[in-house]
């Protein structure tokens, strides 16, 4: 498979190479630059895909709930979307002790006050590092404990403000961490059915102080309280998968989940949360 | 923990939109975020009782904005408005009751029909060799080439009126960046802090502003610096900047004011209140929510301005000859 894959990417790469000298060019560094995008991700895919045991990609859709009174006190609603790409370095049958997972999560949403057509925009992406320890109760059962570490970038904006309009969001986190994963058959098609829970620990997030401006913080420098260690009560973030994977072949199954992300806290008398709620589906590759 | 999570959902509480409703979520707002109680000797419970009266009952919308307005007016704060879409509620009397000391009219005189346009500055070279730079609002960027070109075109002039008069403001990078090109080395010109919790007393400690000579070309020369009542926020630091520098003098009418870097937030119906949130001081750790006072003062006068003349923009040419 990986062979032919390879034999593919240069018999593309050399039709790509011939355009140019007959389209005009502009057209061909257009042409070359797309090419080159696709080439990237294509050979990013391949070297992701090709460390891990198990590699999942999913999109989704659904409701964002979304507080920060830096901004203001009241609360904005809306829809949101997900990318969620999940990396596992061992088959869910694996009968190693320790295995890592790790997870990319890019999250969109844009939100609504409740009364009136002021929106927000929110954006964040998290990466989840995850280290667990294997258990194996039952054949068709495998269960993991351990730690994940996760890394929070984003930011929300204000469409209808012009002081103040943006929050930015950037937290570090030691979630203690679950998973299960069982694995059932109906009328002779497989699936296996996939559970995990991130919960909070400790932490370390930015934040302004209560009243303070980023152009004081930023412009001038002045630092007050804005990295803030966290707790699970200052924090309390937590996330869930609940999946169910189709394997309509040996290497390819298909994805349905529900991704739970409640990002929570409390801290410089700021609140927020972040909730999102998301269903997905994708498509899971195991080698 | 699972206990604690259950427990511990970070929410804030979401007032009713009805007229109490959106009274309470104001008045808190600007209980808890607003910056000058003390300053303005302002008891806020008392207005409050006042005013909680008013918002009772069946309010339609206009009725409802005239009562919360009124409530703002208390403030007397320039950068406290309430937003709607039907009317802006505002605090104007920081110009509305003093002399504009500014005519466009007097100003198309002096600048004729061929002055020229940087970013968003006017300017020209007056016949006596004085530079004309009129900067209107802090709104407009204004790019650093645009600024090298200014000095260079003036460069054998004796001297620079720089007219912010009736400049509301805008973005405070884009003032200091025009104060940096009238600054030789690091001044100190103020003090700011902001709100640490919701009492009136919440504040950080007092933290220096400086300001940063550009490391473009810079103005050696003496700088006129036009005032009136119509200069207010941005404009209002910019002038307590050039204050600091030895070669900048003020001339016209005292500043409006609005030393308070304002915030925003919206109400349970939709409307958006803007408020100051975060004092700024002059170097001496004085106020200047209220304007800051010319070298100079100067007044338009009614003789001058059926001549033709500006008494402010002469003033300040015989000052420079």
């Amino acid at each position: 498979m990986r062979t032919l894959s390879k034999k593919k990417r240069k018999k593309s790469l050399l039709l790509r190479g011939a355009r140019p000298k007959r389209a005009l060019a502009t057209e061909g560094t257009q042409e070359w630059t797309r090419g080159g995008v696709i080439t990237l991700f294509f050979l990013l895919f391949s070297l992701l895909a090709a460390k891990a045991q198990t590699s999942s990609h999913m999109i989704g859709v659904g409701p964002s709930k979304v507080l920060d009174t830096y901004l203001t006190p009241e609360k904005y609603s809306g829809t949101g979307f997900t990318y969620l790409y999940i990396k596992d370095n061992a088959h869910t049958d694996t009968l190693r002790r320790w295995t890592t997972t790790i997870e990319h999560e890019l999250d969109f949403s844009k939100t609504r006050h409740r009364n009136s057509s002021a929106s927000d925009l929110e954006g964040t992406y998290n990466l989840y590092l995850a280290r667990y320890y294997n258990l194996r109760p039952a054949n068709n059962l495998r269960l993991q404990v351990g730690a994940t570490a996760n890394a929070c970038i984003g930011g929300i904006y204000n469409l209808t403000s012009s002081n103040n309009p943006g929050q930015a969001r950037a937290a570090i986190n030691i979630m203690p961490s679950a998973t299960a994963a069982y694995h059932f058959s109906i009328r002779q098609q497989h699936f296996t059915a996939h559970y995990e829970l991130n919960l909070p620990l400790v932490g370390v997030m930015f934040s302004p102080n209560f009243g303070q401006s980023y152009y004081e913080i930023f412009n001038l420098g002045n630092y007050d309280h804005n990295i803030v260690p966290t707790t699970f009560i200052s924090a309390p973030t937590f996330r869930q998968i609940a999946a169910i994977d189709w394997h309509y072949s040996k290497r390819w199954a298909l994805r349905l989940a529900y991704l739970g992300n409640y990002q929570q806290s409390q801290v410089n008398n700021l609140k927020q949360h972040v909730y999102t709620h998301r269903f997905l589906i994708g498509l899971t590759r195991s080698l | 923990m699972l206990a604690t999570l259950a427990t511990s959902c970070v929410d804030e509480e979401e007032r009713p939109n009805t007229p109490e409703g959106n009274f309470e979520a104001l008045w808190h707002i600007i209980d808890e975020h607003y910056c000058f109680f003390d300053y303005k000797d302002i008891d806020w419970n008392e207005i409050y009782k006042i005013y909680k009266v008013r918002a009772k009952g069946d309010l339609n919308s206009e009725q409802l904005f005239e009562v919360l307005t009124d409530m703002l007016s208390n403030l007397r704060d320039g950068h406290v408005n309430l937003y709607t879409s039907f009317d802006n509620g505002r605090y104007w009397r920081w110009y509305e009751d003093y002399p504009a000391n500014f005519s466009d009219t007097l100003q198309r005189r002096y600048l004729g029909t061929d002055y020229r346009i940087a970013g968003g500055l006017r300017y020209k070279i007056l016949d006596d060799n004085v530079g004309y730079v009129y900067c209107g609002s802090f709104s407009t960027s204004v790019g650093e080439s645009n600024l090298d070109e200014v000095i260079e075109h003036m460069m054998l002039c004796q001297g620079m009126i720089l007219d912010i008069r009736n400049n509301g403001g805008g973005n405070l990078t884009y003032a200091e960046k025009l104060a940096a090109r009238f600054c030789n080395e690091k001044t100190l010109v103020g003090y700011m802090q902001h709100k640490t919790g919701k009492g009136h007393n919440d504040f950080s400690s007092e933290e220096p502003q400086y300001l940063e000579p550009s490391s473009n070309m810079r103005w050696h020369k003496p700088v006129v610096l036009l005032t009136n009542r119509g200069v207010f926020s941005a404009a209002n630091e910019f002038t307590k900047y050039m204050k600091c520098l030895p070669q900048v003098t003020t001339v016209g009418d005292q500043t409006g004011g609005g030393s308070g870097m304002p915030f925003t937030a919206t109400l349970p119906n939709g409307w958006t209140v803007r408020f100051s949130a975060c004092p700024s001081y002059d170097r001496n750790h004085n106020q200047t929510e209220f304007g800051i006072v010319p070298d100079y003062q100067v007044t338009l006068t009614a003789t001058d301005f059926l001549r033709g003349r500006d008494t402010i923009i002469e003033f300040a040419r015989d000052f420079l000859r």
